[in-house]
């Protein structure tokens, strides 16, 4: 595969790898600048490990002994609900209903928590390693979900996706190692928007291929299915605004 | 263990209930129409899950915004 290709191939895996690595740096940043450094890098590391496990033995063994059509299926499916759920959030977020995922504000209350926890300087700082532990495996369970979908036809589209997953990771750590800082410049939501559109549509994608449908030129019907769900995604924020005016829409968020 | 296990699972791939409800309706109407509508059944499949599970997304969110505004009035009264 040519660099160009694979740079196409990878994007959706890099957009979405990243949005989840985004949401794990800002907790191991806020352990590590509260805690010490050394607790949640070791907690990063464990939860590294288990994941890789979990990507050679369930993610490898899928790809390589399911039939095609089955992973497609099942994978399309899974795929369609994760995306559905992203998508539900984000359309209720940019219609002010659900308060907007702010960093800035997830890094100052993991902050003031782990504060509160207090630590011995002598012992190993259990509740750093945890904390940080339970962040990175459970966005980098996310991780290799999207991997494991969007490479779910195999061969070269699981290694786009896996060098897309890990670009993306590599740039948010070295990101959040030069700016010890929350990444609050990350436009996060706008990039769960897009993520969402990109999960339904591949979605759609997979489980119709698995029934043996071929769309109109392959692969190159995604982008007109992923400007199919951000029209309806448009459509419902609009109608949300509609049905409730500004100050409901502040009020909602506190019933 | 199973218990976080599956309210781990549940909290990755479902938000709404009714949402994740309705979207396997649409994935079972579609497995049905490729299986038993032929090569014309087939060809269209994909065309009316998205459809459908545009139509699923936009009546949800309706719904949803429906549901807030009800509750807002009623905190307001």
């Amino acid at each position: 595969m040519d660099p160009l290709t694979l740079a196409i191939h990878a994007t959706p895996a890099f957009v979405a790898s990243a949005v989840e690595f985004v949401e794990a740096t800002t907790i191991v940043l806020a352990v590590g600048v509260t805690r010490g450094w050394r607790a949640p890098l070791i907690g990063t590391l464990a939860a590294t490990a288990t994941l890789a496990v979990i990507i050679a033995t369930l993610g490898v063994a899928l790809v390589t002994i399911v039939p095609e059509a089955v992973l497609k299926g099942v994978v399309g499916a899974l795929l369609l609900l994760f995306g559905l759920r992203w998508l539900r959030k984000a359309v209720l977020r940019f219609a002010g209903i659900v308060a907007i995922h702010d960093e800035e504000l997830i890094y100052q209350r993991e902050l003031a928590e782990l504060r509160a926890q207090g630590m011995r300087k002598t012992e190993f700082d259990w509740i750093g390693f945890l904390v940080s532990y339970k962040a990175v495996l459970l966005e980098g369970t996310e991780v290799a979900f999207i991997v494991i979908a969007f490479g779910a036809a195999g061969g070269t589209a699981l290694t786009a996706a896996t060098v897309g997953a890990i670009a993306a990771g590599l740039f948010v750590i070295a990101l959040g190692a030069a700016l010890r800082k929350p990444l609050t410049m990350v436009p996060e939501n706008w990039l769960k928007f897009g993520v969402g559109a990109m999960l339904c549509s591949f979605g759609v994608f997979w489980f119709s291929e698995a029934l043996g449908m071929e769309w109109p030129g392959d692969a190159l019907s995604i982008p007109l299915i992923v400007g199919a769900f951000l029209a309806a995604s448009w459509l419902a924020v609009r109608m949300l605004r509609a049905l409730l005016p500004e100050g409901a829409r502040v009020e909602a968020r506190n019933v | 263990m199973f218990k976080t296990i599956w309210s781990t699972l549940y909290g990755l791939l479902v938000d709404d209930g009714q949402l994740a409800v309705g979207a396997l309706v649409a994935l079972a109407i579609t497995w049905v129409l490729a299986y038993a509508g032929g090569d014309t059944g087939r060809d269209l499949a994909g065309w009316v899950l998205l459809v459908m599970v545009l139509a699923l997304v936009v009546a949800n969110l309706y719904r949803a915004g429906v549901d807030v505004r009800r509750r807002v009035s009623s905190a307001q009264r």
